[in-house]
C-alpha cells in the first residue's frame, strides 16, 4: 500500500534534515521543549512528593491530582492558555499544558517509592539519630530512585508524545511534519515524522529504563544482603 | 451504569457508520439532493444557502455538512454521494492539477471546468472569493510605504507567518521570491496567524481575504498586481443529478453574492455566533431570493 521507497527518498534528501523546518531541528525542539516541560514539573512534583510520603499526610492529593490530569484535555488547556497569556508567550503555554501532564506521573513516582518503603527500615533510621531531613536524603530518597525514575519513564512518554501538537499554535517539533505532510498531501513525510517520533519515544523510554534498572540493583542487593 | 455506557458507544458508532456509510435507499418520489459543505463555517453557510433555495422551490434535500477536507470530500463527490458542493476555483484547481499556472479568475475557471471528473460540473461562478492573501498590519504598512507585495522587495529581515503548508506551495516563500524578489523567512504559525501578526511576531501574514478580521483588525491586505495567489472564486460543483431548474436557483445565488456579502456573512458568524441557517436565511431573504 505504502511505497518505502518514496520513505527511503525522504530520509535520503538532505533538504528535509536542514533548515528551520528541517529534521534535526525540529527533534531539537521537540527535545527541549519536552525535557523543558518534564524539568518544570519535576521542580513541583519531587520535593511534594517526597514531603507526602515522607509524612504520609496528603496522599488524597497525589491520587486527585493523578485523576483530574487524566480528564483534562491538553488540547484545549494549551489553547486556553495561549489565549490567557497571549501568543508572544506561547512556548511558555505549551511547557505549562505539557507540566500538567508531566506532575501527576512523577508525583506519584516519588510518594509511592517512598511510602513503600518498609517502617522497620524507616524506625531504624530514625533510631541512629538521623533528623527527618537525613532520613529523606540518606535512606528514603536513594530507596525510592528507581520508581521516581519510573515516574520519569512515564511522564517522558506522555509529553514526547503531546508535543505533537505544537504546530497547531505556531511552534515546531516533530509534529510539523505530520501537520504539514498531511495538508500538502505528503504522506512519505508524514509517516517519516511519525516513525523518528516513535524512535524517540522508545529510545528515551529504554534509555530511562535502563537508568530504572542500574538504580534498582542496589536496593535488591540490599534486600538479599538482609535475607542472609 | 455499564450498559448505558456500551448503549452510549453503539449509538455512537451506528451513527458514524450512518454517515459513512451509503445513503439510505432512494425514496421513489425524486431523491433528495445531497448538498456537503467543508468543516468552515464560511463554507457551511454558503451550502445552506443553496439548501434553503432549493427546499423553496420544493426540492428535497439532504445535508452533509462539516465534511472536512477536499481529500475527504472529493471523493465521495466523484463517487456521485454528494451532489452539490460550495467549492472554491483556485483550491479545487489545485486539488485536480497540482501544477496549474493560471491565476486570473476567468482563467482558473475555465481550467477548473476542463479538468474535473466526468459527472460534475462547474456551475457559474460567484463575484465573492475566498482565497490567500498577504496581509500587514496598518502600522507596518505606514511605517514602510507598503501597499502592494512588490514593495517589499527592499525589505530585509521580513518574516512570513501563516498554516505550515504554506512553505510548500507555489505562492509561498519560492513564489515571493521568484515573482516579487521578496526574501522572507517562513515561520508556521498556524492558528496564530493573525494573533502573530498582530502581536509583531511575524511581519506579514497569509489570511483568507473573506476573514472578519482584516476588517475588524484594520489589516492591510497587499495587492497581488502579477498574480502569484490563484484567484479563488466561489463555485458551486454539481453532479449530473442537479437538474436544469435546481441549477438556475443555485446561479441566482452565486450572482447575488458579492466579495463584500461572504465578508459581512462571515463577521456574522464570527461576533453574534449565530447558526449558517439562520445567516443565510436573513441574506437571502435581503437579496430577495427568499420570502
Amino acid at each position: 500500500m505504502f511505497d518505502f521507497a518514496e520513505l527511503a527518498a525522504w530520509f535520503a534528501d538532505s533538504t528535509n534534515w536542514d533548515g528551520r523546518y528541517g529534521l534535526w531541528f525540529l527533534l531539537a525542539e521537540h527535545l527541549v521543549l519536552s525535557l523543558g516541560a518534564i524539568l518544570l514539573a519535576a521542580v513541583v512534583a519531587l520535593p511534594l512528593g517526597t514531603l507526602i510520603g515522607h509524612t504520609g499526610k496528603g496522599e488524597f492529593a497525589v491520587i486527585g491530582l493523578g485523576s483530574v490530569s487524566r480528564a483534562v484535555p491538553t488540547m484545549g488547556l494549551l489553547f486556553a492558555l495561549v489565549l490567557l497569556f497571549g501568543v508572544e508567550q506561547r512556548d511558555l503555554s505549551l511547557i505549562l499544558a505539557l507540566t500538567a501532564i508531566a506532575i501527576p506521573p512523577l508525583l506519584a513516582g516519588t510518594f509511592s517509592g517512598i511510602s513503600t518503603i518498609p517502617w522497620s527500615i524507616r524506625d531504624s533510621a530514625t533510631a541512629q539519630g538521623m533528623t527527618g531531613l537525613q532520613r529523606i536524603r540518606h535512606v528514603e530518597l536513594p530507596l525510592a530512585t528507581p520508581s521516581i525514575v519510573g515516574g520519569f519513564r512515564i511522564a517522558f512518554i506522555h509529553v514526547v508524545s503531546t508535543v505533537v501538537l505544537a504546530p497547531l499554535v505556531g511552534l515546531g517539533g516533530l509534529g510539523f511534519g505530520i501537520v504539514q505532510g498531511l495538508t500538502v498531501r505528503n504522506y512519505a513525510q508524514v509517516l517519516a515524522s511519525s516513525l523518528v517520533i516513535i524512535a524517540t519515544t522508545v529510545i528515551g523510554d529504554q534509555l530511562l529504563g535502563w537508568v530504572q534498572r542500574r538504580t534498582g540493583s542496589r536496593l535488591v542487593e540490599h534486600q538479599t544482603t538482609e535475607k542472609s | 451504569m455499564k450498559y448505558a455506557r456500551l448503549a452510549a458507544l453503539a449509538l455512537s458508532v451506528t451513527a458514524v457508520l450512518g454517515v459513512t456509510g451509503c445513503s439510505p435507499a432512494a425514496e421513489p418520489a425524486g431523491e433528495p439532493i445531497v448538498i456537503g459543505s467543508q468543516q468552515y463555517y464560511s463554507n457551511e453557510i454558503i451550502a445552506e444557502a443553496y439548501a434553503l433555495v432549493l427546499e423553496d422551490a420544493g426540492f428535497t434535500v439532504e445535508r452533509q455538512f462539516s465534511l472536512g477536507q477536499r481529500d475527504v470530500y472529493v471523493p465521495a463527490l466523484v463517487d456521485g454521494e454528494i451532489d452539490l458542493f460550495p467549492e472554491y476555483t483556485g483550491n479545487l484547481l489545485q486539488f485536480f492539477v497540482p501544477e496549474a499556472t493560471e491565476t486570473a479568475a476567468d482563467d482558473v475557471y475555465a481550467a477548473l471546468a476542463s479538468s474535473l471528473p466526468a459527472g460534475l460540473t462547474a456551475l457559474a461562478m460567484s463575484p465573492a472569493s475566498d482565497q490567500d492573501s498577504y496581509n500587514v498590519t496598518q502600522d507596518f504598512a505606514s511605517a514602510n510605504g507598503v501597499a502592494s507585495i512588490g514593495d517589499l522587495a527592499g525589505l530585509g529581515g521580513l518574516t512570513l507567518g501563516g498554516a505550515p503548508e504554506l512553505a510548500e506551495r507555489p505562492y509561498g516563500p519560492t513564489g515571493l521570491l521568484a515573482t516579487y524578489g521578496v526574501t522572507v523567512e517562513f515561520s508556521a504559525t498556524g492558528e496564530t496567524t493573525v494573533d502573530s501578526l498582530v502581536a509583531g511576531i511575524v511581519d506579514m501574514a497569509n489570511v483568507y481575504s473573506a476573514d472578519p478580521r482584516i476588517q475588524q483588525l484594520g489589516l492591510v491586505t497587499l495587492a497581488d498586481p502579477l498574480g502569484l495567489f490563484l484567484a479563488s472564486n466561489v463555485v458551486p460543483i454539481a453532479s449530473d443529478a442537479v437538474n436544469a431548474d435546481a441549477r438556475a436557483l443555485i446561479d441566482a445565488v452565486s450572482a447575488a453574492m458579492s466579495a463584500e456579502d461572504l465578508v459581512a456573512l462571515n463577521v456574522r458568524s464570527v461576533d453574534e455566533k449565530l447558526s449558517a441557517a439562520v445567516i443565510a436565511r436573513d441574506w437571502l431573504v435581503a437579496e430577495g431570493l427568499l420570502e
